[in-house]
């Protein structure tokens, strides 16, 4: 009897728990139903997304950072190349008048006993740059460093040469590792993704401006290297005008036409070797 | 009354509703959901307690429904599928807020929840419904369902996916927590 009456009592009770309002607001639901299907997918509180999530397979903080990270590389690399290199040794037949630094010649290259001390090391006598030992025995020329051990003159500039080529070495391969990677995007990009076209402009812009600056460097004057270069400067203003607002689909068949004619793609992987890629 | 409104829709109307919403039919959209959309309303409301949620939550069962009506193998009821999605973002929802409100609730206040406080709070619907919060999801579900919507056991067992049996003895548990929880007011069903 007390259970029924209980029972009674919560149904008498219970209409007052959280009573819903008379009028269901249908129409504002409906409206906010029509958005979010309108915005695309999203989470709901089901758990899991609404439907499949197309995602991106990188992110766009992802290829900036990338970009940006490769810029900075590349940057400090020409930097440390330019800072390394050693001062352009001006020619004495070419100009008799500017001073003539130390000429030496490295042992190999000495046809002993025919040339003397003071031939080998034709010394600029005005020159500041003069080697505090200008001569000395065996006709090598020879510097001397803080610790006061000497060092032959053309060791340390072959070895100063032989570290910023290096240097330049090592940022032409990133150049170009990063140039493979974009022409790659860009040739498999959906034209339809804005956001992917803006990220890619930038990642051709830093690249262009980093392939000039290695034209302008001594890789440039690599008569393999300039060509590709000078190629891939052309691709890459191509897909930098392309990708700026107002370009037509033609532009991009002009670039395709490019890189297929050139065989850009071919001899940039030529040109990098096996695993520079995920290397320095 | 709504229930015996809903369930006089035969499955005939409901397959050809369904099947033009998947061919991207507007206006069964739009019937489809003119037709459930007070009753889901209603119950994410009971369960909820807050209009704000309650929209969320039906707007919620609505788009998923809509998402995932393709997928609809007609093997139970459209309404039960409905309520069932229904549920499912609700107490989901529910858990969800719970643990934000959790997190950002003062710790002086999380040191009283959980505490009656009858000498506070008088008053019998107040008390009830803190009585009724404090249920477990599964007992709360199943009374709200069932003792204040006045959804049957059949319908609560396809809508949570749990045999009738158990259904009913969530209800039976829930209504003797709180038989023990509103002791103070026995002279009003005693007598």
């Amino acid at each position: 009897m007390t259970e029924e009456n209980f029972e009674k009592f919560l149904k008498k009770t219970t209409q007052t728990y959280n009573v819903p309002p008379v009028r269901v607001p249908r129409e504002e639901m409906w409206a906010a139903i029509q958005a979010e299907r309108a915005a695309g997918p999203r989470v709901v509180y089901g758990g899991g997304a609404s439907s499949p999530v197309h995602e991106r397979r990188f992110g766009t903080r992802v290829w900036l950072g990338a970009a940006a990270a490769a810029m900075l590389l590349i940057a400090t690399g020409v930097g440390i190349g330019r800072l390394t290199a050693p001062k352009a040794v001006p020619s004495v037949a070419a100009n008799p008048s500017i001073p003539q630094p130390p000429v030496t010649v490295t042992p190999d290259q000495t046809n002993s006993g025919t040339a003397s001390p003071a031939q080998v090391a034709t010394t600029g006598g005005e020159s500041p740059r003069q080697p505090q030992h200008a001569t000395s025995n065996g006709g090598q020329a020879r510097n001397t460093d803080v610790s006061g051990v000497e060092r032959p003159v053309a060791v340390e500039i072959q070895r100063a040469s032989t570290r910023s080529s290096s240097a330049y070495q090592l940022t032409a391969m990133q150049n170009l590792s990063e140039a493979e990677a974009l022409l790659t995007s860009f040739r498999s990009r959906s034209s339809a993704d804005q956001q992917m076209d803006a990220q890619l402009g930038t990642w051709a812009r830093q690249l262009l401006t980093n392939t000039r600056l290695l034209l302008d460097s001594p890789v440039g004057d690599d008569p393999q290297r300039r060509p590709l270069l000078q190629d891939l400067e052309l691709v890459l203003v191509q897909i930098v005008q392309q990708l700026s607002p107002g370009s037509t689909p033609q532009d991009r068949d002009l670039i395709e036409k490019t890189l297929q004619q050139n065989h850009v793609m071919t001899r940039l992987r030529t040109a990098i070797p096996a695993g520079a890629q995920h290397g320095s | 009354m709504q229930l015996v409104a809903y369930e006089s829709r035969s499955s005939v109307n409901d397959t050809q509703l369904i099947t033009r919403v998947v061919a991207g039919d507007a206006a069964a959209e739009r019937e489809l959901y003119e037709t459930y959309v007070d009753r889901i309303y209603r119950l994410t409301f009971r369960l909820a307690g807050d209009d704000e949620l309650a929209r969320d939550f039906t707007q919620a069962t609505f788009i998923r429904a809509f998402e995932k009506i393709g997928g609809f193998r007609g093997e139970s009821s459209l309404s039960t599928w409905l309520h069932s999605i229904g549920l499912s973002v609700t107490l989901n929802g529910l858990r969800k807020t719970k643990r934000q409100r959790n997190r950002e609730a003062p710790i002086e206040e999380g040191i009283t929840v959980g505490f009656a406080r009858a000498d506070a709070e008088p008053d019998l619907k107040e008390r009830l419904a803190r009585a009724i919060d404090s249920l477990a999801e599964k007992y709360r579900t199943v009374f709200v369902m069932h003792d204040v919507e006045g959804y049957t056991h059949e319908e609560i067992s396809e809508a949570m996916g749990i045999p009738i049996g158990t259904s009913k003895s969530h209800l039976f548990q829930a209504r003797g927590k709180l038989r023990v929880m509103l002791a103070d007011f026995a002279p009003e069903w005693v007598s």
